[in-house]
Protein backbone atom coordinates (compact mmCIF):
# COMPACT_ATOMS: atom_id res chain seq x y z
CA UNK A 1 0.00 0.00 0.00
CA UNK A 2 2.68 2.11 1.05
CA UNK A 3 4.73 1.48 -1.71
CA UNK A 4 2.09 2.90 -4.65
CA UNK A 5 1.53 5.91 -2.87
CA UNK A 6 4.96 6.50 -2.92
CA UNK A 7 5.33 6.22 -6.89
CA UNK A 8 2.23 7.61 -7.57
CA UNK A 9 2.52 10.76 -6.14
CA UNK A 10 6.52 11.42 -6.94
CA UNK A 11 6.13 11.78 -10.67
CA UNK A 12 10.01 11.46 -11.12
CA UNK A 13 10.65 10.04 -7.75
CA UNK A 14 13.14 7.32 -7.30
CA UNK A 15 12.74 5.50 -3.72
CA UNK A 16 15.93 3.86 -2.73
CA UNK A 17 13.94 1.54 -0.54
CA UNK A 18 11.63 0.07 -3.42
CA UNK A 19 14.40 -0.03 -5.58
CA UNK A 20 16.54 -2.46 -2.75
CA UNK A 21 13.30 -4.39 -2.16
CA UNK A 22 12.63 -5.01 -5.71
CA UNK A 23 16.34 -5.81 -6.55
CA UNK A 24 16.09 -8.10 -3.59
CA UNK A 25 13.25 -10.30 -5.19
CA UNK A 26 15.46 -10.72 -8.44
CA UNK A 27 18.35 -11.45 -6.90
CA UNK A 28 16.29 -14.26 -5.79
CA UNK A 29 16.31 -13.43 -1.84
CA UNK A 30 14.92 -16.28 0.48
CA UNK A 31 12.30 -14.52 2.43
CA UNK A 32 10.90 -17.72 4.08
CA UNK A 33 14.17 -19.16 5.66
CA UNK A 34 16.89 -16.95 7.44
CA UNK A 35 15.54 -14.64 10.15
CA UNK A 36 18.80 -15.64 12.66
CA UNK A 37 20.43 -12.95 9.92
CA UNK A 38 21.57 -9.73 11.74
CA UNK A 39 19.55 -6.48 11.13
CA UNK A 40 21.81 -3.76 11.75
CA UNK A 41 19.50 -0.40 12.62
CA UNK A 42 15.85 -1.61 12.37
CA UNK A 43 16.56 -2.40 8.69
CA UNK A 44 12.55 -4.30 7.30
CA UNK A 45 13.92 -6.75 4.61
CA UNK A 46 14.42 -10.45 6.29
CA UNK A 47 16.00 -13.31 4.63
CA UNK A 48 18.97 -14.46 2.73
CA UNK A 49 20.50 -14.22 -0.10
CA UNK A 50 21.23 -17.15 -2.51
CA UNK A 51 25.18 -17.82 -3.30
CA UNK A 52 24.70 -16.56 -7.22
CA UNK A 53 22.88 -13.31 -6.05
CA UNK A 54 25.09 -11.18 -7.43
CA UNK A 55 25.75 -13.15 -10.48
CA UNK A 56 22.31 -13.51 -11.37
CA UNK A 57 22.43 -9.59 -11.08
CA UNK A 58 25.55 -8.93 -12.98
CA UNK A 59 24.28 -11.80 -15.70
CA UNK A 60 21.56 -9.38 -16.36
CA UNK A 61 23.58 -5.96 -15.54
CA UNK A 62 25.72 -6.62 -18.59
CA UNK A 63 23.47 -5.87 -21.20
CA UNK A 64 23.73 -2.53 -19.93
CA UNK A 65 27.38 -2.55 -20.08
CA UNK A 66 29.84 -2.08 -23.55
CA UNK A 67 32.81 -3.32 -21.86
CA UNK A 68 35.75 -4.23 -23.60
CA UNK A 69 36.94 -7.99 -22.61
CA UNK A 70 40.13 -8.17 -21.70
CA UNK A 71 43.19 -10.58 -22.71
CA UNK A 72 45.11 -12.62 -19.83
CA UNK A 73 47.87 -14.70 -20.69
CA UNK A 74 50.50 -16.47 -18.55
CA UNK A 75 53.63 -17.19 -21.07
CA UNK A 76 55.42 -13.85 -21.25
CA UNK A 77 54.52 -12.58 -17.79
CA UNK A 78 58.16 -13.48 -16.94
CA UNK A 79 61.37 -13.56 -17.40
CA UNK A 80 62.84 -16.84 -18.32
CA UNK A 81 66.34 -17.71 -18.53
CA UNK A 82 66.87 -21.18 -20.12
CA UNK A 83 68.74 -23.66 -18.37
CA UNK A 84 72.53 -23.77 -19.31
CA UNK A 85 73.68 -26.17 -21.74
CA UNK A 86 74.77 -29.48 -20.10
CA UNK A 87 78.04 -30.36 -20.96
CA UNK A 88 78.58 -32.99 -23.16
CA UNK A 89 79.91 -36.50 -22.25
CA UNK A 90 82.55 -37.05 -24.75
CA UNK B 1 69.15 -2.17 -26.69
CA UNK B 2 71.80 -0.69 -29.10
CA UNK B 3 71.66 -3.97 -30.88
CA UNK B 4 67.69 -3.43 -31.07
CA UNK B 5 68.31 0.35 -31.92
CA UNK B 6 70.90 -0.95 -34.96
CA UNK B 7 68.19 -3.72 -36.21
CA UNK B 8 65.83 -0.90 -36.56
CA UNK B 9 67.83 1.46 -38.62
CA UNK B 10 67.80 -1.88 -41.21
CA UNK B 11 63.90 -1.04 -41.36
CA UNK B 12 61.96 1.41 -43.19
CA UNK B 13 59.54 3.32 -42.02
CA UNK B 14 56.76 1.40 -42.85
CA UNK B 15 57.94 -1.70 -40.43
CA UNK B 16 59.19 0.19 -37.84
CA UNK B 17 56.03 1.82 -37.39
CA UNK B 18 53.96 -1.43 -37.66
CA UNK B 19 56.19 -3.01 -35.05
CA UNK B 20 55.88 0.10 -32.92
CA UNK B 21 51.52 -0.39 -33.57
CA UNK B 22 51.83 -4.16 -32.33
CA UNK B 23 53.98 -2.67 -29.42
CA UNK B 24 51.17 -0.19 -28.78
CA UNK B 25 48.53 -2.63 -29.18
CA UNK B 26 50.37 -5.13 -26.92
CA UNK B 27 50.55 -2.24 -24.38
CA UNK B 28 47.68 -1.27 -24.18
CA UNK B 29 46.00 -4.56 -23.67
CA UNK B 30 48.28 -5.62 -20.69
CA UNK B 31 47.18 -2.21 -19.58
CA UNK B 32 43.27 -3.18 -19.71
CA UNK B 33 43.59 -6.30 -18.06
CA UNK B 34 42.88 -4.52 -14.94
CA UNK B 35 40.51 -1.72 -16.42
CA UNK B 36 42.30 1.30 -15.18
CA UNK B 37 42.96 4.00 -18.05
CA UNK B 38 46.11 3.84 -20.84
CA UNK B 39 47.89 7.22 -20.23
CA UNK B 40 49.79 8.24 -23.18
CA UNK B 41 52.79 9.75 -20.84
CA UNK B 42 53.45 6.09 -19.73
CA UNK B 43 53.11 5.24 -23.80
CA UNK B 44 55.72 7.13 -24.79
CA UNK B 45 58.20 6.59 -22.04
CA UNK B 46 57.34 2.66 -21.97
CA UNK B 47 56.71 1.95 -25.89
CA UNK B 48 57.54 5.02 -28.00
CA UNK B 49 60.81 6.11 -26.36
CA UNK B 50 63.08 7.00 -29.22
CA UNK B 51 60.08 7.04 -31.50
CA UNK B 52 58.03 9.69 -30.29
CA UNK B 53 57.44 11.85 -33.45
CA UNK B 54 55.63 9.04 -34.99
CA UNK B 55 52.97 9.11 -32.40
CA UNK B 56 50.01 10.59 -34.04
CA UNK B 57 50.27 7.69 -36.76
CA UNK B 58 51.24 4.82 -34.46
CA UNK B 59 48.17 6.04 -32.40
CA UNK B 60 45.85 6.08 -35.61
CA UNK B 61 47.24 2.44 -36.98
CA UNK B 62 46.58 1.08 -33.56
CA UNK B 63 42.68 2.64 -33.19
CA UNK B 64 42.34 0.64 -36.62
CA UNK B 65 43.87 -2.39 -35.71
CA UNK B 66 41.64 -2.41 -32.66
CA UNK B 67 39.15 -1.25 -34.46
CA UNK B 68 39.29 -4.39 -37.38
CA UNK B 69 40.90 -7.11 -35.46
CA UNK B 70 38.95 -6.73 -31.88
CA UNK B 71 36.15 -5.00 -32.48
CA UNK B 72 37.28 -2.31 -29.80
CA UNK B 73 37.59 1.49 -29.89
CA UNK B 74 40.50 3.00 -28.41
CA UNK B 75 38.60 6.32 -26.95
CA UNK B 76 40.41 9.58 -25.53
CA UNK B 77 38.03 10.05 -22.45
CA UNK B 78 40.27 12.49 -20.91
CA UNK B 79 41.17 15.29 -23.17
CA UNK B 80 43.41 17.15 -20.50
CA UNK B 81 45.43 14.21 -19.39
CA UNK B 82 45.60 12.23 -22.18
CA UNK B 83 43.49 9.06 -21.23
CA UNK B 84 42.62 5.78 -23.45
CA UNK B 85 40.38 3.22 -22.63
CA UNK B 86 38.83 0.43 -24.55
CA UNK B 87 35.53 0.34 -25.54
CA UNK B 88 33.09 -2.74 -27.59
CA UNK B 89 31.70 -1.77 -30.77
CA UNK B 90 29.53 -4.94 -30.63
CA UNK B 91 26.46 -5.00 -28.87
CA UNK B 92 26.44 -6.76 -26.00
CA UNK B 93 25.04 -10.08 -26.64
CA UNK B 94 24.82 -12.23 -23.49
CA UNK B 95 27.01 -15.07 -24.90
CA UNK B 96 29.50 -17.88 -23.47
CA UNK B 97 31.58 -14.99 -21.67
CA UNK B 98 31.83 -15.80 -17.90
CA UNK B 99 29.87 -13.24 -15.66
CA UNK B 100 32.19 -10.87 -13.55
CA UNK B 101 30.21 -10.30 -10.66
CA UNK B 102 31.53 -6.84 -9.54
CA UNK B 103 29.44 -5.55 -12.59
CA UNK B 104 26.22 -5.86 -10.50
CA UNK B 105 27.74 -4.26 -7.84
CA UNK B 106 28.65 -1.12 -10.36
CA UNK B 107 25.38 -1.38 -11.90
CA UNK B 108 23.91 -0.53 -8.78
CA UNK B 109 25.54 2.50 -7.97
CA UNK B 110 25.47 3.83 -11.50
CA UNK B 111 22.10 3.18 -11.95
CA UNK B 112 21.27 5.04 -8.27
CA UNK B 113 23.34 7.73 -9.26
CA UNK B 114 21.69 8.42 -12.29
CA UNK B 115 18.12 7.79 -11.03
CA UNK B 116 18.76 11.04 -7.91
CA UNK B 117 19.87 12.90 -10.73
CA UNK B 118 23.55 12.45 -11.27
CA UNK B 119 24.92 13.08 -7.72
CA UNK B 120 24.61 10.94 -4.59
CA UNK B 121 25.95 11.35 -0.88
CA UNK B 122 28.25 8.60 -0.12
CA UNK B 123 25.90 7.73 2.56
CA UNK B 124 23.50 7.18 0.06
CA UNK B 125 24.94 4.60 -1.65
CA UNK B 126 26.19 3.05 1.31
CA UNK B 127 22.47 2.77 3.04
CA UNK B 128 21.21 0.79 -0.55
CA UNK B 129 24.25 -1.78 -0.85
CA UNK B 130 23.73 -2.50 3.18
CA UNK B 131 19.88 -3.29 2.42
CA UNK B 132 21.86 -5.86 -0.42
CA UNK B 133 23.91 -7.16 2.47
CA UNK B 134 27.02 -5.11 1.67
CA UNK B 135 29.04 -3.62 4.36
CA UNK B 136 31.37 -1.10 3.90
CA UNK B 137 33.43 -2.24 6.72
CA UNK B 138 33.50 -6.17 6.02
CA UNK B 139 34.92 -7.96 3.96
CA UNK B 140 31.98 -9.51 0.94
CA UNK B 141 32.52 -12.95 0.09
CA UNK B 142 31.93 -11.99 -3.54
CA UNK B 143 33.84 -8.35 -3.66
CA UNK B 144 36.40 -8.36 -1.01
CA UNK B 145 36.97 -4.68 0.60
CA UNK B 146 33.71 -3.34 -1.16
CA UNK B 147 35.19 -0.25 0.18
CA UNK B 148 38.11 -0.38 -1.44
CA UNK B 149 36.74 -1.63 -4.19
CA UNK B 150 33.93 1.01 -4.49
CA UNK B 151 36.04 4.13 -3.56
CA UNK B 152 39.19 3.07 -5.48
CA UNK B 153 39.37 0.79 -7.65
CA UNK B 154 36.15 1.53 -9.52
CA UNK B 155 37.62 5.15 -9.18
CA UNK B 156 41.12 4.35 -10.85
CA UNK B 157 38.88 2.44 -13.64
CA UNK B 158 37.30 5.51 -14.02
CA UNK B 159 33.63 4.35 -13.85
CA UNK B 160 32.45 6.88 -10.86
CA UNK B 161 34.04 9.97 -9.29
CA UNK B 162 34.32 10.24 -5.78
CA UNK B 163 34.03 14.26 -4.99
CA UNK B 164 34.65 15.49 -1.80
CA UNK B 165 32.03 17.60 -0.79
CA UNK B 166 33.08 20.86 0.68
CA UNK B 167 32.68 22.53 4.13
CA UNK B 168 31.58 19.23 5.83
CA UNK B 169 32.71 17.72 9.19
CA UNK B 170 33.57 15.45 9.25
CA UNK B 171 34.62 15.00 5.62
CA UNK B 172 31.52 13.74 3.05
CA UNK B 173 31.78 12.72 -0.08
CA UNK B 174 29.65 12.61 -3.33
CA UNK B 175 29.47 10.20 -6.34
CA UNK B 176 28.60 10.74 -9.80
CA UNK B 177 29.46 8.70 -13.18
CA UNK B 178 33.07 8.56 -14.40
CA UNK B 179 34.48 9.53 -17.71
CA UNK B 180 34.64 5.28 -18.60
CA UNK B 181 31.01 4.83 -17.41
CA UNK B 182 29.81 8.10 -19.32
CA UNK B 183 31.44 6.30 -22.46
CA UNK B 184 30.68 2.71 -21.84
CA UNK B 185 27.17 2.34 -20.46
CA UNK B 186 24.16 2.88 -21.59
CA UNK B 187 21.39 5.28 -19.68
CA UNK B 188 18.60 3.99 -21.40
CA UNK B 189 19.63 -0.02 -20.92
CA UNK B 190 19.68 1.15 -17.18
CA UNK B 191 16.27 3.03 -17.51
CA UNK B 192 14.87 -0.15 -19.07
CA UNK B 193 16.33 -3.04 -16.30
CA UNK B 194 14.94 -0.19 -13.83
CA UNK B 195 11.57 -0.30 -15.34
CA UNK B 196 11.90 -4.27 -15.69
CA UNK B 197 12.38 -4.75 -11.65
CA UNK B 198 9.54 -2.06 -10.93
CA UNK B 199 7.14 -3.37 -13.23
CA UNK B 200 6.35 0.07 -14.41
CA UNK B 201 6.59 2.12 -17.90
CA UNK B 202 10.19 3.99 -18.08
CA UNK B 203 8.48 6.83 -19.22
CA UNK B 204 7.20 6.99 -15.77
CA UNK B 205 9.94 8.67 -14.91
CA UNK B 206 9.95 11.39 -17.37
CA UNK B 207 13.15 13.15 -16.62
CA UNK B 208 15.39 10.44 -16.70
CA UNK B 209 13.70 8.86 -19.84
CA UNK B 210 14.26 12.19 -21.12
CA UNK B 211 18.42 11.78 -20.62
CA UNK B 212 18.99 8.36 -21.83
CA UNK B 213 17.40 9.27 -24.95
CA UNK B 214 19.30 11.92 -25.52
CA UNK B 215 22.66 10.04 -24.34
CA UNK B 216 21.82 7.46 -26.31
CA UNK B 217 23.13 5.26 -28.23
CA UNK B 218 26.75 6.68 -27.37
CA UNK B 219 26.13 10.45 -28.84
CA UNK B 220 29.10 11.86 -30.31
CA UNK B 221 31.39 9.22 -28.34
CA UNK B 222 33.25 8.40 -31.76
CA UNK B 223 34.63 12.25 -32.00
CA UNK B 224 37.97 12.17 -30.26
CA UNK B 225 38.39 15.96 -29.53
CA UNK C 1 44.90 -13.90 -49.79
CA UNK C 2 43.79 -14.58 -46.57
CA UNK C 3 40.04 -13.77 -45.87
CA UNK C 4 39.10 -10.00 -44.32
CA UNK C 5 37.56 -10.62 -40.88
CA UNK C 6 34.27 -9.52 -40.03
CA UNK C 7 31.92 -8.76 -36.81
CA UNK C 8 31.71 -12.27 -36.42
CA UNK C 9 35.26 -12.96 -36.35
CA UNK C 10 35.55 -9.97 -33.65
CA UNK C 11 33.08 -11.84 -31.64
CA UNK C 12 34.74 -14.96 -31.87
CA UNK C 13 37.95 -13.44 -30.54
CA UNK C 14 36.32 -11.40 -28.29
CA UNK C 15 34.42 -14.36 -26.35
CA UNK C 16 37.50 -15.97 -27.01
CA UNK C 17 39.13 -13.84 -24.73
CA UNK C 18 36.63 -13.63 -21.95
CA UNK C 19 36.40 -17.53 -21.57
CA UNK C 20 40.66 -18.41 -22.64
CA UNK C 21 39.44 -21.78 -24.18
CA UNK C 22 36.59 -23.67 -25.39
CA UNK C 23 36.42 -27.07 -26.36
CA UNK C 24 35.78 -27.97 -30.23
CA UNK C 25 31.92 -28.59 -29.31
CA UNK C 26 31.88 -25.29 -27.90
CA UNK C 27 34.37 -23.51 -30.57
CA UNK C 28 31.82 -25.04 -33.05
CA UNK C 29 28.38 -23.62 -31.70
CA UNK C 30 30.57 -20.36 -31.10
CA UNK C 31 31.30 -20.43 -34.63
CA UNK C 32 27.41 -20.80 -35.52
CA UNK C 33 26.45 -18.09 -32.54
CA UNK C 34 28.43 -15.48 -33.88
CA UNK C 35 27.64 -15.69 -38.06
CA UNK C 36 23.50 -15.82 -36.74
CA UNK C 37 24.66 -12.84 -34.60
CA UNK C 38 26.13 -10.31 -37.43
CA UNK C 39 23.79 -12.19 -41.05
CA UNK C 40 27.09 -14.18 -41.78
CA UNK C 41 26.79 -16.97 -43.90
CA UNK C 42 27.78 -20.09 -41.19
CA UNK C 43 29.55 -23.10 -42.98
CA UNK C 44 29.78 -25.83 -41.01
CA UNK C 45 32.81 -27.67 -40.69
CA UNK C 46 35.04 -24.49 -41.35
CA UNK C 47 35.50 -23.56 -38.09
CA UNK C 48 39.24 -23.78 -38.78
CA UNK C 49 38.94 -21.80 -41.36
CA UNK C 50 37.06 -19.07 -39.49
CA UNK C 51 39.72 -19.09 -37.02
CA UNK C 52 42.42 -19.21 -39.20
CA UNK C 53 41.16 -15.83 -41.02
CA UNK C 54 41.43 -14.51 -37.28
CA UNK C 55 45.11 -15.75 -36.47
CA UNK C 56 46.69 -14.11 -39.89
CA UNK C 57 45.89 -11.20 -38.04
CA UNK C 58 46.84 -11.68 -34.46
CA UNK C 59 50.13 -13.15 -35.22
CA UNK C 60 51.63 -9.59 -35.72
CA UNK C 61 50.11 -9.21 -32.61
CA UNK C 62 51.88 -12.35 -30.85
CA UNK C 63 48.66 -13.84 -30.31
CA UNK C 64 47.24 -17.43 -31.39
CA UNK C 65 43.99 -19.00 -31.13
CA UNK C 66 45.65 -22.42 -30.83
CA UNK C 67 44.35 -26.02 -31.01
CA UNK C 68 45.27 -29.07 -29.11
CA UNK C 69 43.87 -31.73 -27.17
CA UNK C 70 42.67 -31.83 -23.58
CA UNK C 71 44.89 -34.51 -22.02
CA UNK C 72 41.60 -35.41 -19.63
CA UNK C 73 38.93 -35.99 -22.12
CA UNK C 74 41.03 -36.31 -25.61
CA UNK C 75 38.54 -34.14 -26.68
CA UNK C 76 39.74 -31.18 -29.31
CA UNK C 77 39.85 -27.56 -27.47
CA UNK C 78 41.06 -24.06 -28.45
CA UNK C 79 42.64 -21.46 -26.69
CA UNK C 80 43.45 -18.35 -26.95
CA UNK C 81 47.58 -17.40 -26.42
CA UNK C 82 50.20 -15.37 -26.28
CA UNK C 83 52.74 -16.32 -28.00
CA UNK C 84 55.94 -13.33 -27.15
CA UNK C 85 58.01 -12.83 -24.19
CA UNK C 86 59.24 -8.88 -23.38
CA UNK C 87 59.37 -5.81 -21.62
CA UNK C 88 55.70 -5.36 -22.48
CA UNK C 89 54.39 -8.65 -21.47
CA UNK C 90 56.07 -8.68 -18.20
CA UNK C 91 54.20 -6.46 -17.43
CA UNK C 92 51.01 -8.14 -17.04
CA UNK C 93 49.70 -7.85 -13.36
CA UNK C 94 47.35 -10.34 -12.78
CA UNK C 95 50.15 -12.77 -10.66
CA UNK C 96 52.44 -11.19 -8.17
CA UNK C 97 56.42 -12.40 -8.75
CA UNK C 98 55.98 -15.26 -6.11
CA UNK C 99 52.95 -16.66 -7.81
CA UNK C 100 54.35 -17.02 -10.82
CA UNK C 101 57.43 -18.62 -9.22
CA UNK C 102 55.42 -21.26 -7.50
CA UNK C 103 53.50 -21.60 -10.77
CA UNK C 104 56.78 -22.23 -12.47
CA UNK C 105 57.41 -24.64 -10.03
CA UNK C 106 54.71 -26.27 -10.06
CA UNK C 107 55.10 -26.86 -14.01
CA UNK C 108 58.47 -28.05 -12.80
CA UNK C 109 56.64 -30.47 -10.56
CA UNK C 110 53.97 -32.32 -12.99
CA UNK C 111 57.46 -32.20 -15.59
CA UNK C 112 59.14 -34.11 -12.95
CA UNK C 113 56.19 -36.18 -12.00
CA UNK C 114 55.68 -39.87 -13.71
CA UNK C 115 52.08 -39.99 -13.78
CA UNK C 116 51.55 -35.93 -14.59
CA UNK C 117 49.89 -35.32 -11.74
CA UNK C 118 51.24 -33.96 -8.21
CA UNK C 119 49.35 -33.45 -4.64
CA UNK C 120 48.78 -30.12 -3.34
CA UNK C 121 51.29 -31.39 -0.64
CA UNK C 122 53.90 -31.33 -3.32
CA UNK C 123 52.67 -27.70 -4.40
CA UNK C 124 53.24 -26.96 -0.12
CA UNK C 125 56.53 -28.20 -0.04
CA UNK C 126 57.78 -26.60 -2.80
CA UNK C 127 56.30 -22.84 -1.70
CA UNK C 128 59.07 -23.26 1.06
CA UNK C 129 61.62 -22.33 -1.21
CA UNK C 130 60.44 -19.49 -2.82
CA UNK C 131 63.15 -17.15 -3.24
CA UNK C 132 61.05 -14.39 -4.56
CA UNK C 133 58.89 -14.17 -1.17
CA UNK C 134 57.61 -16.52 1.34
CA UNK C 135 53.98 -17.74 1.00
CA UNK C 136 52.03 -19.01 3.78
CA UNK C 137 50.24 -22.02 3.39
CA UNK C 138 46.84 -20.56 3.26
CA UNK C 139 48.23 -18.37 0.86
CA UNK C 140 49.58 -21.03 -1.07
CA UNK C 141 46.09 -23.01 -1.19
CA UNK C 142 44.49 -19.56 -2.17
CA UNK C 143 46.64 -19.44 -4.96
CA UNK C 144 45.89 -23.01 -5.95
CA UNK C 145 42.41 -22.38 -5.93
CA UNK C 146 42.86 -19.21 -8.42
CA UNK C 147 44.83 -21.27 -10.87
CA UNK C 148 42.33 -23.54 -11.25
CA UNK C 149 39.58 -21.02 -11.48
CA UNK C 150 41.58 -19.28 -14.24
CA UNK C 151 42.26 -22.38 -16.08
CA UNK C 152 46.17 -22.73 -16.01
CA UNK C 153 45.62 -26.30 -13.53
CA UNK C 154 43.17 -28.39 -13.47
CA UNK C 155 42.52 -30.11 -9.95
CA UNK C 156 40.91 -33.58 -9.37
CA UNK C 157 40.13 -35.28 -5.63
CA UNK C 158 43.37 -33.21 -4.58
CA UNK C 159 45.65 -33.79 -7.56
CA UNK C 160 46.70 -31.24 -9.66
CA UNK C 161 47.83 -31.45 -13.65
CA UNK C 162 48.29 -28.85 -16.08
CA UNK C 163 45.33 -27.91 -18.01
CA UNK C 164 45.27 -27.48 -21.83
CA UNK C 165 45.17 -23.71 -22.03
CA UNK C 166 48.62 -24.14 -19.79
CA UNK C 167 50.19 -26.94 -21.97
CA UNK C 168 48.88 -24.92 -25.18
CA UNK C 169 50.19 -21.55 -24.36
CA UNK C 170 53.13 -23.01 -22.20
CA UNK C 171 54.49 -25.33 -24.69
CA UNK C 172 57.27 -23.35 -26.02
CA UNK C 173 58.12 -22.54 -22.40
CA UNK C 174 58.24 -25.92 -20.95
CA UNK C 175 60.28 -27.32 -24.38
CA UNK C 176 63.13 -24.64 -23.39
CA UNK C 177 63.56 -25.09 -20.29
CA UNK C 178 63.08 -29.14 -19.79
CA UNK C 179 64.19 -30.03 -23.09
CA UNK C 180 65.56 -33.30 -21.99
CA UNK C 181 62.86 -34.18 -19.40
CA UNK C 182 59.73 -33.99 -22.00
CA UNK C 183 58.18 -36.39 -24.31
CA UNK C 184 55.77 -36.38 -26.66
CA UNK C 185 53.41 -38.70 -27.07
CA UNK C 186 53.99 -41.61 -29.74
CA UNK C 187 50.50 -41.26 -31.17
CA UNK C 188 49.62 -37.67 -31.67
CA UNK C 189 53.42 -36.36 -31.21
CA UNK C 190 52.34 -33.61 -28.89
CA UNK C 191 53.99 -32.94 -25.35
CA UNK C 192 52.81 -35.60 -22.87
CA UNK C 193 52.07 -35.32 -19.44
CA UNK C 194 49.44 -37.38 -18.03
CA UNK C 195 50.01 -40.73 -20.07
CA UNK C 196 50.90 -44.22 -20.33
CA UNK C 197 54.64 -45.55 -20.16
CA UNK C 198 55.93 -48.74 -22.36
CA UNK C 199 57.53 -51.05 -19.86
CA UNK C 200 60.29 -51.71 -21.56
CA UNK C 201 63.39 -50.08 -20.16
CA UNK C 202 64.73 -49.58 -23.77
CA UNK C 203 62.11 -48.35 -25.28
CA UNK C 204 59.90 -46.53 -22.40
CA UNK C 205 57.54 -44.47 -25.01
CA UNK C 206 54.88 -42.28 -23.85
CA UNK C 207 51.25 -42.06 -25.07
CA UNK C 208 48.62 -40.01 -23.73
CA UNK C 209 45.53 -41.43 -21.66
CA UNK C 210 42.68 -40.52 -24.19
CA UNK C 211 45.35 -41.49 -26.92
CA UNK C 212 45.56 -45.00 -25.73
CA UNK C 213 41.88 -45.43 -25.27
CA UNK C 214 42.11 -44.47 -29.32
CA UNK C 215 44.85 -47.06 -31.35
CA UNK C 216 44.29 -49.93 -28.68
CA UNK C 217 40.39 -49.99 -29.56
CA UNK C 218 39.18 -53.25 -30.16
CA UNK C 219 42.40 -54.89 -29.89
CA UNK C 220 42.46 -58.22 -27.66
CA UNK C 221 46.10 -57.81 -27.03
CA UNK C 222 47.74 -54.55 -27.41
CA UNK C 223 51.53 -53.85 -28.15
CA UNK C 224 53.60 -51.33 -28.32
CA UNK C 225 53.45 -49.46 -31.43
CA UNK C 226 57.78 -48.59 -31.04
CA UNK C 227 59.21 -51.81 -29.37
CA UNK C 228 56.28 -54.19 -30.30
CA UNK C 229 56.19 -55.51 -26.22
CA UNK C 230 52.85 -56.19 -24.19
CA UNK C 231 51.28 -52.94 -23.58
CA UNK C 232 50.75 -54.24 -19.33
CA UNK C 233 48.36 -50.74 -18.68
CA UNK C 234 45.04 -50.88 -18.53
CA UNK C 235 43.28 -49.46 -21.13
CA UNK C 236 40.90 -46.71 -20.48
ZN1 LIG D 1 48.71 -38.21 -27.78
ZN1 LIG E 1 57.76 -49.89 -26.24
Amino acid sequence: GKEKATQMCAGNGFDPSIFTENLLSFMGLNRLEGGEDEQPEGQQVDGYLPEDAWHRLARRAESCFRTAPSFHYMNGAFHVEPPPPKPRIE
Amino acid sequence: TSQVQRGLEKLTPAQVERKVTAEVVQFILVKDQKKFPIRRADLIRVVLKEYKNIYPEVMKRAARTFEQVFGLRLMEIDPKNHLYILQNNLEPVGAASPVISKTGLLWVILSVIFMKGGVVRESVIWNILKKLRVQPGEKHSEFGEVKKVVTEEFVRQRYLEYVRVPHTEPLEHDFCWGQRAVAEVSKAKILEFMAELHQQDPKSWSQQYREAQASSPRAGTSSQR
Amino acid sequence: MSQQMGDSHRRFLQTMMGCAVVTGREADALYRFCCEAHNTQHVPHKLDDFIKTINSKLQPLFMEIRKGMSEDSGEQCYALINTSQSDITRMSSDYADNELELFRKTIELVVGSESGKISSTDVLNSADSLTTKKMKKSETEQLLNRLVHDKWLNENQGEYTLSTRCILEMDQYIHTMYEDQVKKCQICHHIAFQCQICDNPACGIKIHNPCVARVFKEKTEPKCPTCGDFWPHEIP
